[in-house]
Parts: structure tokens; C-alpha cells; sequence
């Protein structure tokens, strides 16, 4: 039926195939750039010459990283913000988009536009800084999970998740005499995992990887995640890592400095990524199926 | 910034729904009714009140004299002095400048690829190669602009990086310090912006592709359309609603050109052609204090980028039938 026996179709296909490995390749080769680095010996990775494995292979970065309080205090803060942050927003979402479902709620239509709204249109950054510190949410661990905790996408694919369990089922409790919290609770909850997991991970990622509200909203140096701290490694570039080693008693105990600041953002660079990296094969079909939930209209 | 996650929306055109229950008159009954659903919704209204509709209403502040002992809505009214500024300055018509050419990039230079990528993921008929593949290409969308930074600072490191070593390994000068080089700016944003999400990007026109009828291909091919009018005249007809709305919301940005990726990618060297509006907004507003001013300037901009959306929504949906709501 169609001509695939055809000659440029076929040389195409070929093609077709290699241009899209060669766009993975550019993904990969990075990391492992980034990786051999961060496994080679500072001083030695500063003549040049590493591709994708380590000349001199040392632990040191590693060592490093985990004995600088500050890049621990930072790692605390991430994972802290990441669970609490998320399991909180996911509940919260999850109980409007059960709210906002219901077909016959009076003002359904005007409340909807109300939160939808806000994704065309804000008042800016200024007047939100401004109403966060009015709020004395700036410079709190609270700057972090609080005004994060709802956005109109998640509300949205929740939305049309939730519209898809069939009303019968809901009709069936309250019949038997459930409260609507316990329908959420007890029904709607449990048989909606999958976007559960979907949403519970977009939280998650977007909150390990935020490093704007550490930088900006928050002045007290324990109090910076990690993002927030790979972000003023790279800013201040050498100077602040190097001052990051000075400070650090390992490093006068080391007989041979072998670390540099360099190396040191090497190796940071892959402790933000490697669990996102770790989990990733697990959950990225999760992702996929959000993005599309998300595009079917209601 | 906000921390929403993900390009997407709805796509479709509209369908009717066959039954369709309407909301019930706003009377004292039905709302105690619904009491429960009120409540939940509680704290999500609370939460745009406060974090969405009161900076809106902040931005008063653009007409005032700021004061942190009278807070947002207090101080003096200074009318459109914070305007005249901005518009008097020189340098904000090179601010602007640099928004519209980083944009424009973004929005137009870079919105095929991810279509193509579809085109080209929807050719590998081998469904486990094809998710192997699909699979890597959405993995830098999950990493932070700052890891992504990270390592474009490596990679293009004077001397030790890995592109200056190939440059040399090939007999050229391995000095360059593409970061600090203004010529090099727009290439290293341009393309660090599309392979962070091309494939990511490229979900949502792979599953609008998935979505086309098999019969409207077999159709074609008994009517002599070959592969390439086939991918031209039905595939890329068929996902078209999907790129118009997609479009169509990216335009609401066209003021905003990416804060996270410029402001790190921002150095000594590109400035002249890598600050931006937002860049300019954080600057002025947030780390040297004139809030009044920059909450001006990004009122501008917030109100440009809703007008673009609305007026490009309603000829899109005057033309093709396609629209956000």
C-alpha cells in the first residue's frame, strides 16, 4: 500500500534513524563529560584533556562535597522542601480538582476562569516579593513550600482525570451514606495513582530544581537549597569555591591539594543530577502520561 | 518564578458533550449543598487571592513612591513618572531589543523542531526503540537551567573544554571564551533552549500525530499521495490545531524571554546583547530596591503579553476554529 520499497523513502528512514541518535548522543556525552571530570583529580583535570573517562580517577570531589557542611546543610533543605513540600501540594491540588469537578457546583464555570486566569496574567515579580514579605515569608524555609503549593496546570490535569471516573461510582457511595470526604478520601483518591504519581513527581522535580526563590527570597546562607548553591558556585565561578575550600578542614589535611573549585562544581553538578538521573527510567512514562491528560480538552 | 511545570494545554477543538450537566443557580440551597466542594476549594482561592490577585492589585505601586513603612498600598502617587523613565533611558530601548530578537528565537526559530523531532520519532515504526529514544530526549527538560548552565560552562571552558579541545585538536585557536564572547550569545541560547526541550516539547505533537485516523493515510495512498505528501497534506494538517494553541500561549511570554536561562547565562562579556527585561526587572526591583520603578516595567510587560494572547486567540479562533477557551 504504501511505496516503502521505495529507494529515497528508504535511504530517509535511515537517515531518520540516525539523526535521532545522534540528538540522544548529544544528550549523553555531556553527562559523561561532566562525570569523568568530577571523578578526576582537580589539578589534573586542569591541563585538559578529558573526555568521557577520568585520567587520574580520584574519589576526592566526592570526599570533598560530602564533608563541606554548607553543601550538606543545602542537601537537607532540597530533600526537605521536595518531600514536604510536595506531599502537601498534592493533597491541596488534588482537593480542588475534586472540588472543581463536580458538574453541578453553583459558580463552577466563574471560579475555574478565576484560577485560570492567573496563568495569562500576573502582577509581576515586584509586587509578588513585595507581598511575600509582607507576608514575613522571605527568609523562612516556609518561602519555599507555601506559595508553591497550587499551580493551574496540576489543578488542571487533575480536573480531567477525576472527570473521567464515572459520577455512577460516586452516586453509589452516597447513597450508602458517605460524606464527600470520604468519597475523596476513600474512592477518588485510591483510584487515581497514576496521576497521583504524575503531579506528586512534577512537584518534586520542579521543587529540587528551583534555585530562583534561594536565591531571591531568602538571605540566610543555612537556608539555601542546593540549586540555589550550584547556582552561586557557577555565578561567583571560581572565587566562591575556592573560598568554599579554604574553609573547609579537610582541606588542609589533605597532603596533596587535588581539589579545585572547578572540580568541586563538577561533582556538585552531578549530585543535583544523579537522582533525578537514578529515578528517571521509573518514572517517565508517569510524565508523559501528565502531558497528555493535559491535552485533552474537557 | 512560579514553579508550574510544563509547556502543554489544552489542545482539540472544541467538541460538544452529548450530556451535559449544568452548573445549578447560585441559591442558598445549592450552595449549602456543596458545601463540602466549597471548602476544599478554600484554600486554592485563598492561595490566588494571595499569591496571584493581590500583586495584581499591587501594581499600584507602579504609580507610587514606594515605602516599607506603609507597605504595598501606601506612599505618595507619582503618576507616570516611572514610565517617562523607562522610556527615556536609552539603554531600556537596548533592554527591549534583546527581548524581542531572544524571543522571537524562541518562539519562531525553535518552534519547528520539536515538530520535526515528532515527524521524525513517528517514522521509527519499532515501538522500543522508538520509546528508547523518546525517553532520552525528554531527559534534560527535568534538569535545572542551572545544571544545564553548569555544564555549558565546562563544556565551553577556554582551553579545558571540551569544544575549545576539538577546536585544537583540529589545528585551531582552543582559547575562546564562548561564554564571555557577545558573538557567540545568541547561538549558545538558541540551541541550549532547543535541546533542553525539543523532546519534551515534542510530546504533545507526537500524541496529536497518534491521534490521526490510520484511514485518512490509507485514504490518501489510494488517491497516489506518497509518503511526503502524506506526512505534508495529513499529518501536519492534523496536528495543526495543536501548534496554534501552543503558539498562541508561548506568545504570552514574547515580553519574557526566559529569565532562568539568560540571567545565568548573562556575563561581563554578552551583556550588551543578553539583558533582558526580566533581567532588568530582578535588577532594579529586587536586588537594588527601586520597586516602584521596576514593578512599572514589568507591569508593561505583563499587559503586552495578555493583549498578544487575547487579540492572536481571537483571530485564531475567527480563522481556524481554534481557540484556548
Amino acid at each position: 500500500m504504501f511505496n516503502e520499497h521505495d529507494k529515497t523513502w528508504r535511504f530517509f528512514k535511515t537517515f531518520n534513524i540516525v539523526i535521532v541518535a545522534l540528538l540522544c548522543l548529544s544528550i549523553i556525552l555531556p553527562f559523561l563529560n561532566i562525570l569523568a571530570l568530577s571523578l578526576n583529580e582537580g589539578t589534573d583535570a586542569q591541563r585538559g584533556g578529558i573526555y568521557f573517562f577520568p585520567r587520574e580517577f580520584s574519589f576526592g570531589n566526592y570526599i570533598e562535597v560530602f564533608q563541606q557542611s554548607s553543601i550538606l546543610n543545602a542537601l537537607g533543605i532540597s530533600l526537605f522542601r521536595t518531600v514536604v513540600g510536595t506531599i502537601i501540594s498534592v493533597f491541596l491540588t488534588a482537593m480542588a480538582a475534586y472540588a472543581l469537578k463536580t458538574k453541578t457546583l453553583p459558580g463552577r464555570k466563574v471560579i475555574t476562569f478565576f484560577i485560570f486566569f492567573t496563568m495569562l496574567f500576573s502582577g509581576g515579580i515586584v509586587p509578588y516579593y513585595l507581598v511575600l514579605t509582607e507576608l514575613h515569608l522571605t527568609n523562612t524555609i516556609w518561602v519555599y513550600i507555601i506559595p508553591s503549593l497550587y499551580s493551574v496546570w496540576n489543578i488542571l490535569i487533575m480536573k480531567t482525570f477525576f472527570q473521567a471516573i464515572p459520577d455512577s461510582i460516586e452516586e453509589a457511595a452516597r447513597i450508602d451514606g458517605c460524606s464527600e470526604f470520604q468519597i475523596f478520601l476513600k474512592i477518588i483518591l485510591p483510584m487515581s495513582k497514576p496521576v497521583i504519581a504524575t503531579i506528586g513527581l512534577f512537584n518534586a522535580v520542579a521543587h529540587w530544581n528551583d534555585w530562583f526563590s534561594g536565591s531571591f527570597y531568602v538571605r540566610n546562607p543555612e537556608l539555601k537549597p542546593l540549586a540555589t548553591l550550584l547556582q552561586e558556585m557557577l555565578t561567583r565561578q571560581q572565587a566562591m569555591a575556592d573560598a568554599l575550600l579554604r574553609n573547609s578542614g579537610a582541606y588542609a589535611a589533605l597532603e596533596k591539594i587535588t581539589v579545585t573549585g572547578d572540580s568541586l562544581k563538577m561533582a556538585t553538578i552531578i549530585l543535583v543530577v544523579a537522582p533525578i538521573i537514578m529515578i528517571y527510567p521509573f518514572i517517565q512514562k508517569h510524565f508523559v502520561k501528565g502531558v497528555n491528560i493535559g491535552s485533552v480538552k474537557e | 518564578m512560579d514553579i508550574t511545570s510544563g509547556n502543554n494545554i489544552e489542545t482539540a477543538p472544541k467538541k460538544k458533550k452529548k450530556h451535559k450537566v449544568k452548573p445549578m443557580k447560585l441559591s442558598y440551597e445549592n450552595i449549602w449543598q456543596h458545601r463540602a466542594q466549597y471548602f476544599m476549594l478554600l484554600p486554592c482561592i485563598i492561595f490566588f487571592i494571595i499569591f496571584s490577585y493581590l500583586p495584581m492589585a499591587g501594581m499600584v505601586l507602579a504609580f507610587k513612591e514606594f515605602r516599607f513603612d506603609t507597605g504595598l498600598f501606601g506612599g505618595a502617587w507619582v503618576g507616570f513618572q516611572y514610565f517617562e523613565r523607562f522610556f527615556n533611558d536609552p539603554q531600556s530601548w537596548t533592554f527591549i531589543k534583546n527581548t524581542l530578537i531572544i524571543s522571537s528565537m524562541k518562539l519562531i526559530l525553535a518552534l519547528p523542531f520539536p515538530i520535526i523531532l515528532a515527524l521524525m520519532f513517528n517514522e521509527i515504526k519499532n515501538n522500543k526503540i522508538r520509546s528508547f529514544f523518546q525517553s532520552i530526549t525528554y531527559l534534560p527538560h527535568f534538569l535545572s537551567w542551572v545544571v544545564v548552565v553548569g555544564i555549558l560552562q565546562s563544556i565551553l571552558a577556554p582551553n579545558t573544554g571540551l569544544l575549545n579541545q576539538v577546536i585544537s585538536f583540529f589545528g585551531g585557536d582552543g582559547s575562546t571564551f564562548f561564554l564571555m564572547e557577545e558573538e557567540s550569545f545568541h547561538s549558545i541560547m538558541f540551541w541550549s533552549y532547543v535541546w533542553k526541550d525539543i523532546g519534551w516539547n515534542s510530546i504533545i505533537y507526537f500524541a496529536a500525530i497518534m491521534g490521526i485516523s490510520p484511514s485518512l493515510y490509507e485514504a490518501a495512498a489510494i488517491d497516489g499521495a506518497n509518503r511526503w505528501r502524506q506526512i505534508w497534506h495529513i499529518t501536519l494538517t492534523g496536528i495543526r490545531p495543536t501548534i496554534l494553541i501552543l503558539f498562541i500561549l508561548s506568545l504570552g511570554n514574547i515580553l519574557s524571554a526566559g529569565f532562568d536561562q539568560i540571567y545565568l547565562l548573562k556575563t561581563p562579556g554578552n551583556a550588551e546583547v543578553s539583558e533582558i527585561i526580566d533581567t532588568y526587572v530582578i535588577r532594579t526591583g529586587l536586588q537594588s530596591g527601586q520597586f516602584g520603578y521596576a514593578t512599572a516595567v514589568g507591569m508593561m510587560q505583563g499587559i503586552v503579553g495578555l493583549i498578544l494572547v487575547l487579540v492572536v486567540n481571537r483571530f485564531s479562533s475567527k480563522k481556524f476554529n481554534t481557540s484556548l477557551w
